[in-house]
């Protein structure tokens, strides 16, 4: 089996959970304390975390699929896994999605959006089809390029003192209840929640004991920035104008106007977005051929360009941006519950029950 | 496997082997009919003090072997010498009694088979045969002409040794035997070739070496199935892990003291009689953005290099995507001021960006090939018409931009940087993948291709070694000090290189600084 380390585990949740998320400034039905929802959301989002490790722990060496037979019986519990790689097939195409429609708004304003669309998901097909341990990697070898772009932006917006502070006041003008509606269940569900696809990479972990320790510190680490860029787009822009740009983060970078030269630096926040992008959808495509794997037991590679087929026809479903955004910020949203929330749960107690039974029995 | 046997099987079917018989004129007359009467095959018969009842013969090669050690220690001492009293000199104990007190040559061996005997001719051996015996006795006397040890041709440093290897695979040995003095240092040789017999040697330094590489290394020599082997990129071929891959997963060199420090560091090097570049593996795609000179230079120099022969790298494959990109279908990045003059530089171009730096790109790689090619006397007409004609007529012409000159130019040089050979080969063709893409998506079509070269690159193996280690896998630490962008002053280089399972991972065995930055020893 295939086997990756624990720096390499961490990095892939650190990416994986950035993946597009600064591309949108979330939790915009709070206002301006959109970054409130974002910390309350990262909260719930490491409780969510805390069970899907605990699940994890009690077969270090099980995957999704074998978790949902274990919990579930053989045919109900295949039947969730296939419901899961449906589910993760469709997140891979949103993504898919989201680099066809970024390239039209922001690079290439005539070229057909099939042939984007089909470029990046044979990427994504290929590092598939390599595996896991290759896919790790190169999440290792991006991880310096993310951080340091993030890093020079972040910079840069300071050095042009556009961050205002004021834009993040007043806090709680309405109380929590907007809040807790932006919170629950929107941003739980997107990114925090995502994090339960780890299902199916944590059992190819080296060192085992480290699972639990490394997979909360980087989350931890990786919410905190989330949250610290929401805020610090939201201070530049300010929610009235954060709510009409389809891109805030791209627009607050083009405000950067600094010694007549370092004026055009959306291309940087492009390159971050389709790092993101790839690596989200790549993640998302390979739980779905693993997980395919595990259920039937056939090989591997007999499902890698199955499912990138499937993943490329779907992306041609929505008919038109917005309609993609709506189903994705609006309909998706309250659906995701079930498979971050509701069937793990569903599996926590029934895995309770049944150490009942193994005690009680011999 | 089976097919590894199958092969095996067949081998041993062909070879066939003929006893020698005990009558010297049919031996001799079967050698020289096996050689197909060829004239530079020497046959002497001849009478001897030593048996004067025996007629004894000797047989080799005119110009393989040393004439000198031949007469010197084979034909006079045969010649003139006479056995003592107390020898055998009955039936066939006369060619051992020849051997222990006539013959006068270092390495001397027996053999009983005709196929024996004519592959030791062809080696460079000379026969010495007996009336009466069904052996003959091989003294090794290799030698003939032969290229002298000389300078580097294509690795050259400023500061260091000034030898590089030559064609002969026992000279090449001993130059690499003379640094590292030590019994560790082991050789061990292959004949590869069903029809050239090439020696192919393989060395490492026991007690360090990566034990299962070198098991790798020698399962995979003894699968090469050849006619004939003629420069070490043959075995190359059959040896790498990956022959789809434009990126080169093993390394060579003509440096004697390049080969002593990847054995130092616990790889495996490959030498193949008859060309001076020896193999060496297995190495990461860093290895080739190390020159021997980062180690002999004082460390923040070499450092400040390296760092700039990456950017070189980058710049040698990606700029003129880079400028096809920006020019063709993002204007918008650049400073209004540069827009406007690059657009004014365009403006009697006929061609768009594309095609106008393709043109320029495979002119150059015309003309570097040609430069090559040439004799060395018409050389310098190559750069006067590459530099004036192609350079400032085309754009006088107005058949290309200015700028575009510029970046080709940029890039060509960059491309010269890189200290090996065939990772320069590698980038040029990737420039044009690069151009391509840059010229059909702009810049998502450079970020696709980047990125389906990095996931090529972090699939790669050189045996067994993921080839970007210590990068990915490995950790931001080791990327950054284990000698990939930062050459550490010697006495901080404290271990070999991490990506290998070393049975000895350390080169210096304490830690500490040199004596006179000590504390204790400052006064």
């Amino acid at each position: 089996m295939q086997r990756i380390g624990k720096s390499q585990l961490s990095i892939m949740i650190i990416v994986f959970l950035i993946g597009s998320t600064p591309l949108f400034e979330l939790g915009l039905k709070a206002r301006q304390d959109a970054w409130i929802a974002m910390a309350m959301a990262a909260v719930v989002g490491l409780l969510l975390t805390v069970i899907y490790v605990k699940l994890q722990k009690r077969a270090p060496e099980a995957g999704l699929a074998e978790l949902c037979r274990m919990h579930f019986g053989k045919w109900l519990g295949g039947t969730v896994a296939l419901v899961y790689t449906v589910w993760f097939s469709y997140e891979s195409m949103r993504n898919v999605r989201d680099v066809g429609e970024l390239t039209r708004m922001a690079l290439l304003t005539v070229t057909p959006k099939w042939i984007i669309m089909l470029l990046i998901l044979f990427v994504a097909a290929y590092t598939v089809s390599k595996g896991l341990e290759v896919f790790a990697r190169i999440v290792q070898l991006l991880f310096p390029i993310v951080l340091i772009s993030y890093l020079f932006i972040i910079l840069l917006l300071f050095i042009a003192k556009l961050p205002e502070i004021d834009r993040l006041l007043p806090i709680m003008e309405n109380g929590m209840g907007p809040i807790t509606k932006a919170a629950f269940p929107d941003l739980v569900s997107f990114p925090f929640g995502q994090t339960v696809v780890f299902l199916v990479y944590w059992k190819h972990l080296k060192e085992k004991r480290e699972l639990g320790k490394t997979t909360f510190k980087s989350q931890a680490g990786v919410s905190a920035f989330l949250i610290f860029m929401n805020m610090l787009v939201m201070s530049v822009l300010g929610p009235a104008l954060s709510e009409v740009t389809s891109l805030p983060l791209l627009q607050a970078v083009q405000l950067i106007r600094l010694a007549n030269f370092l004026e055009r630096l959306d291309v940087i926040v492009t390159l971050l977005l389709f790092i993101g992008l790839y690596v989200k959808m790549t993640a998302l495509y390979l739980a779905a051929v693993l997980t395919l794997k595990e259920v039937t037991g056939a090989a591997y590679r007999h499902f890698v360009w199955p499912v990138g087929l499937v993943v490329y026809a779907a992306s041609f479903l929505e008919p038109n941006n917005t309609y993609h955004l709506w189903l994705g910020l609006d309909v998706t949203l309250k659906i995701v519950p079930l498979f971050q929330i509701v069937f793990p749960l569903l599996m926590l107690v029934a895995g309770v029950r049944k150490r009942y039974k193994r005690a009680a029995s011999p | 496997m089976e097919r590894c046997r199958n092969a095996a099987m067949k081998k041993n079917a062909q070879k066939t082997l003929t006893p020698l018989s005990s009558s010297l004129k049919a031996n001799t007359d079967a050698i020289r009919s096996r050689f197909g009467g060829s004239f530079d095959l020497v046959v002497r018969l001849f009478r001897s003090d030593a048996a004067p009842s025996r007629e004894l013969a000797i047989i080799y090669i005119d110009g393989i072997v040393d004439a000198e050690t031949v007469n010197v220690s084979v034909m006079e001492p045969l010649m003139s010498m006479t056995l003592p009293p107390h020898a055998h000199t009955k039936g066939t104990k006369l060619l051992d009694a020849l051997r222990s007190c006539i013959v006068s040559v270092g390495s001397v061996g027996e053999s009983a088979t005709l196929e024996e005997a004519l592959q030791a001719v062809s080696d460079g051996s000379c026969l010495v045969l007996a009336e009466g015996c069904t052996s003959v006795l091989t003294a090794s006397v290799n030698g003939g002409e032969q290229r002298s040890v000389t300078i580097p041709q294509t690795q050259t440093v400023i500061r260091g040794p000034q030898y590089s290897f030559v064609e002969n695979i026992r000279t090449n040995i001993s130059l690499v035997r003379r640094i590292i003095r030590s019994s560790d240092l082991h050789v061990q040789m292959h004949k590869i070739g069903s029809q050239t017999h090439t020696d192919v040697a393989v060395l490492y330094l026991n007690g360090i070496v990566d034990e299962g590489v070198l098991k790798e290394v020698y399962r995979r020599l003894a699968d090469i199935d050849i006619d004939g082997v003629l420069e070490s990129g043959y075995i190359e071929e059959f040896i790498q892990d990956e022959t789809f891959t434009l990126f080169p997963t093993v390394l060579n060199t003509e440096r004697p003291d390049t080969v002593a420090s990847i054995l130092l560091e616990g790889r495996v090097a490959i030498m193949v009689d008859g060309t001076p570049i020896v193999l060496m593996a297995p190495i990461t795609f860093f290895s080739f953005f190390q020159s021997p000179e980062d180690y002999y230079q004082r460390f923040d120099i070499a450092t400040f290099i390296r760092v700039i022969r990456y950017a070189a790298f980058i710049v040698s494959i990606l700029l003129p995507g880079l400028y096809i990109a920006v020019t063709t279908y993002h204007q918008e990045m650049l400073p209004t001021t540069l827009l406007i003059s690059l657009a004014a530089q365009r403006e009697g171009v006929p061609f768009p960006g594309l095609v106008e730096a393709l043109l320029m790109e495979v002119t150059f790689e015309v003309l570097r090939e040609a430069g090559l090619r040439m004799p060395r006397a018409i050389g310098p007409a190559i750069s006067i018409v590459g530099a004036l004609v192609l350079g400032q007529s085309a754009v006088q012409a107005g058949i290309v931009s200015a700028g575009m000159v510029i970046v080709v130019s940029f890039t060509a040089i960059s491309n010269f940087v890189m200290p090996e050979f065939n990772m320069g080969a590698a980038s040029r063709i990737i420039r044009f993948i690069f151009m391509l893409m840059a010229g059909m998506f702009g810049f998502f079509g450079l970020f696709i291709s980047v990125l389906l070269m990095l996931v090529h690159l972090v699939s790669l193996r050189s045996f067994g070694v993921p080839y970007m280690s210590p990068m990915a896998p490995g950790s931001a630490s080791q990327s950054i000090f284990r000698d990939v962008f930062i050459r550490l002053p010697w006495w901080a280089m404290i271990f070999r290189p991490f990506e290998l399972k070393l049975r000895n991972p350390r080169r210096l065995p304490n830690r500490r600084k040199p004596a006179a930055q000590r504390h204790s020893d400052n006064p």
